[in-house]
């Protein structure tokens, strides 16, 4: 099996670098290439040179200062690094969503599923062809380690890689064991349930700790938090039900190869138990396996859909404008796929997040916490939110074949695509916006009411203009660099995909900036000639303004669009691997 | 003519998968395509329902220019692949909702009632594509492109994944389309179902046409207009896999 892993991993490679180089012919592809190649030459290489002060002078006064600051940290590092694990490893049963350890690719089941090779080495199989990834992912982190020398540089990798092979090979685990909980049968039920109690017992040990020293002496400030976080870890029973978590981080924080070399071999016990404690969910691992096999085979009605019916209330009327099919069809994916499990997760998560923040703000109190999360609700929705959110022509290029037969004008398709998932984000940046508006005299307290809401009012007017134009451009990258899409719900991987997503990320927003630039100056210009006249207010007309001209920008971005997604070729669409 | 090709080529970098391709095909006709694989069959559909540009030539459907024209012509169009696409979150009666309202469909809700029991898919009308077979998925691409009034049907191996029933049910379906005056082109390599739906028949080999016409006159090309020939052996005889398929005939 081993032979043969290495095998299919040689191929994929080398025919993925064949494929990736031929597409390099095209001009736009080249020129992006070349880009960011240039862009993670200059990213990277700066940090792989040590930065010494040349010889004779002495340091300055920020890298003593850094230098200082590192030194308290490195002390309480490996156990505020094991309570962080601790905390990522409860946090994973929560998680919606499963390890991609376990997805294997149709080809994968037709070949492998149907060889005679163990269930084990199945996993044993995936475990091999995620190295490249988790080595890729622990050199870009080793290499963006601050201020070290080579052999740090190299023992960070070595740490970050068991790190992350840790993590990896775990949340399998947990992905095994989530359905084994609440079964009626087996030895899997008992491993699965055991792992669990004994993770949020450890966490509890550690909240309790630490809900003690709050209720003793609230937090007022972020180095108060990190007092109280490093006495806890750092000292009697949390520290002891650490261990574990302290082991596997601490060679990421040896000073030497001596302190290397003593901490490693704990660490890769730790690993190892890891590895034995999945390997013992067989039982769930064959379950799944035979469930996946089965499926394939027949097909049928046994498979589980990702989908679930439901009504949305919404029943599409036979005529109406072109786009508004693509708004229905975004809205019946966005609802069937959000299923009430989920639900209940995010909101545990948010209600702990919540409680965390508002621990940690008591003295100033929780409508200040509440107030703070939501402002940056807003924030994050609206810059990240069109990143995420990717309902539109990213995902549907993979149903380019039924798109192209439909008699519908590109530009309409364009928007159509684009229109729901920009409603769904525009909705939640307001929702967040509204409560941080309404919240906002205990958060932004030196402020006075009418600034607060003529800012407030503003962002909420350039929203829908902000988040449609990112939307504009993520559609217009799809149209125009179909190959860099990572299609459906896949993600390209490797050096090149990682290079191509960090230009992406760059030309998106640098397209940006062009989009609102118009609309900034314009803006800018109003409130700057009536400001003194209307005041804050004067925010709101001049947002208005801008939005009003970015949406101007949209509506002739997707009108000139529609060439490119006349000429948008279905051999130019490359499936995720 | 419902279609017309004219020199159609298509490339897919330094390979032609199509080239100098022509043909016509009139409104009540059914034209089979046949050849083996790689022969350009699914690129020529492809094109012809729009989905591929053509590197060059003309491709015009009920007098509407696919590349000046293409929504006009695509209104005209129904493509059915051999692969069912199909979106994972929709059920079966939205696919056929959502169709209807891209080709402005009259009186929707009748037709949809017919096709889903002339396609034995009753019940399964909420049924996403995940939980249907094969079969059923390509059925339900079959209801989507008969849905509507198309004056052109385009099917690619229509009959994959369908029961010995659909299969002559599908059989049944596009006779009567022919009839009722749409231009039908189908793709297969079901040779004996060419032969028994089929009006006229194109071989095509290597992308390009080798030969067009009725099943007599390919058996009189190939020299094959004996009683029992039959579309297999002018085929085979046409694209020149006769003694390596047939040595047996030979002798």
């Amino acid at each position: 099996m081993v032979l043969a892993t290495l095998y299919i991993m040689w191929c994929t490679a080398k025919n993925r670098m064949r494929r990736r180089l031929s597409r390099l012919r095209e001009p736009r592809y080249l020129i992006g290439a070349i880009i960011g190649g240039l862009y993670l030459f200059f990213a990277l290489y700066g940090r792989t040179r040590p930065r010494r002060p040349p010889a004779g002078v002495a340091a300055s006064p920020g890298a003593r200062q850094a230098q200082r600051v590192i030194a308290s940290f490195a002390a309480a590092a490996p156990s505020l690094g094991g309570l962080a694990l601790l905390v990522a490893a409860a946090v994973s049963w929560l998680m919606p969503f499963g390890s991609g350890l376990l997805e294997f690719t149709p080809a994968e089941t037709e070949f492998l599923f149907t060889a005679p090779v163990a269930r084990r080495h199945l996993l044993f199989y995936r475990l091999m062809r995620s190295q490249w990834a988790v080595l890729f992912g622990a050199l870009v982190m080793s290499l963006a380690y601050p201020i070290a020398s080579i052999p740090a540089r190299i023992r960070g990798l070595i740490a970050v890689w068991l790190i992350l092979m840790t993590a990896h090979v775990f949340f399998t685990g947990v992905t095994l064991s989530r359905p084994q909980v609440t079964r009626r049968s087996t030895t899997s039920r008992g491993l699965a349930r055991g792992m669990m109690t004994v993770l949020f017992a450890a966490l509890a040990v550690v909240l309790v700790s630490i809900g003690r020293h709050l209720w003793a002496q609230p937090i007022l400030t972020l180095r108060d938090a990190y007092q109280v976080v490093s006495a806890v870890a750092t000292t009697g029973t949390p520290h002891l039900v650490l261990l574990p978590f302290i082991a596997l981080v601490r060679p990421l924080f040896a000073s030497g190869w001596f302190e290397f070399f003593k901490a490693i071999p704990v660490a890769l016990l730790t690993y190892a138990g890891v590895i034995a404690w999945v390997l013992r969910a067989d039982e769930a691992f064959g379950a799944m396996t035979e469930e996946l096999t089965e499926s394939e085979v027949n097909r049928p009605t046994r498979k589980r859909p990702a989908y679930q019916v439901r009504g949305v209330g919404w029943d599409l009327a036979l005529t109406g404008r072109p786009e508004t099919p693509f708004v229905w069809k975004g809205a019946l994916q966005t609802f069937r796929i959000v299923d009430r499990r989920v639900l209940i997760r995010i909101g545990v998560m948010i209600a702990w997040l919540t409680t965390v923040v508002a621990l940690f703000g008591r003295a100033r109190g929780l409508a200040e916490a509440i107030g703070l999360l939501a402002t940056l609700g807003a924030i994050f929705a609206g810059i990240i939110g069109p990143q995420i959110f990717r309902v539109d022509l990213r995902q549907d290029l993979q149903h380019l074949e039924v798109l192209k037969t439909w008699p519908v004008r590109p530009s309409a398709v364009v928007r159509g695509e684009m229109l729901w998932p920009a409603a769904v984000v525009t909705a939640l940046t307001w929702v967040f916006g509204a409560v941080g508006i309404l919240l906002s005299a205990a958060t932004f307290s030196t402020t006075t009411l009418s600034v607060r809401i003529a800012v407030g009012l503003a962002g909420m007017i350039l929203a829908p203009a902000l988040v449609i134009a990112q939307f504009t451009i993520h559609n217009t990258a799809a149209l125009l660099f179909p190959a860099w899409v990572p299609l459906g719900m896949g993600r390209p991987r490797g050096v090149d995909a990682m290079g191509q997503r960090v230009f992406m990320l760059g030309a998106t927003w640098l397209m940006l900036g062009f989009v609102v630039a118009p609309g900034v100056i314009v803006g800018g210009i109003i409130s700057f000639a009536f400001r003194r006249l209307v005041g804050w207010w004067i925010l709101i007309p001049a947002a208005l303004v801008c939005a009003a001209i970015v949406g101007a920008e949209v509506l002739m971005a997707t009108e000139a669009l529609g060439p490119a997604y006349e000429r948008l070729d279905l051999s130019s669409v490359e499936r995720g691997d | 003519m419902a279609i017309s090709v004219q020199q159609l080529r298509r490339t897919y970098g330094a390979f032609t998968a199509v080239d100098d391709l022509s043909f016509e095909v009139a409104r009540g006709e059914i034209v089979g395509l046949i050849g083996p694989n790689g022969a350009g069959k699914t690129t020529t559909l492809r094109t012809l329902a729009g989905i591929l540009k053509p590197s060059s030539g003309r491709v015009v459907i009920d007098g509407h220019d696919l590349a000046t024209a293409p929504i006009e012509a695509k209104r005209r169009l129904a493509f059915m692949p051999d692969e069912p696409h199909l979106f994972e979150y929709l059920t079966v009666e939205e696919h056929l909702r959502l169709v209807a309202r891209l080709y402005t469909v009259q009186d929707f809700d009748r037709r949809a009632q017919d096709l889903i029991a002339e396609l034995e898919l009753t019940g399964k009308e909420r049924a996403l594509p995940g939980e249907l077979s094969r079969g059923m998925r390509q059925k339900v691409v079959i209801a989507c492109g008969l849905v509507r009034d198309a004056s052109v049907l385009l099917f690619d191996e229509p009959l994959t994944g369908l029961d010995p029933i659909g299969i002559r049910r599908m059989r049944d379906t596009i006779t009567r389309r022919a009839k009722q005056g749409a231009a039908v082109v189908l793709s297969s390599h079901l040779l004996h179902l060419v032969q028994e739906v089929c009006t006229r028949v194109i071989i095509m080999a290597k992308g390009h046409k080798v030969a067009d016409g009725t099943v007599r006159d390919l058996a009189a090309r190939a020299e094959l207009a004996t009683a029992d020939s039959n579309l297999e052996q002018i085929f085979l005889e046409i694209t020149g896999h006769a003694p390596q398929f047939a040595p047996e005939k030979r002798d």
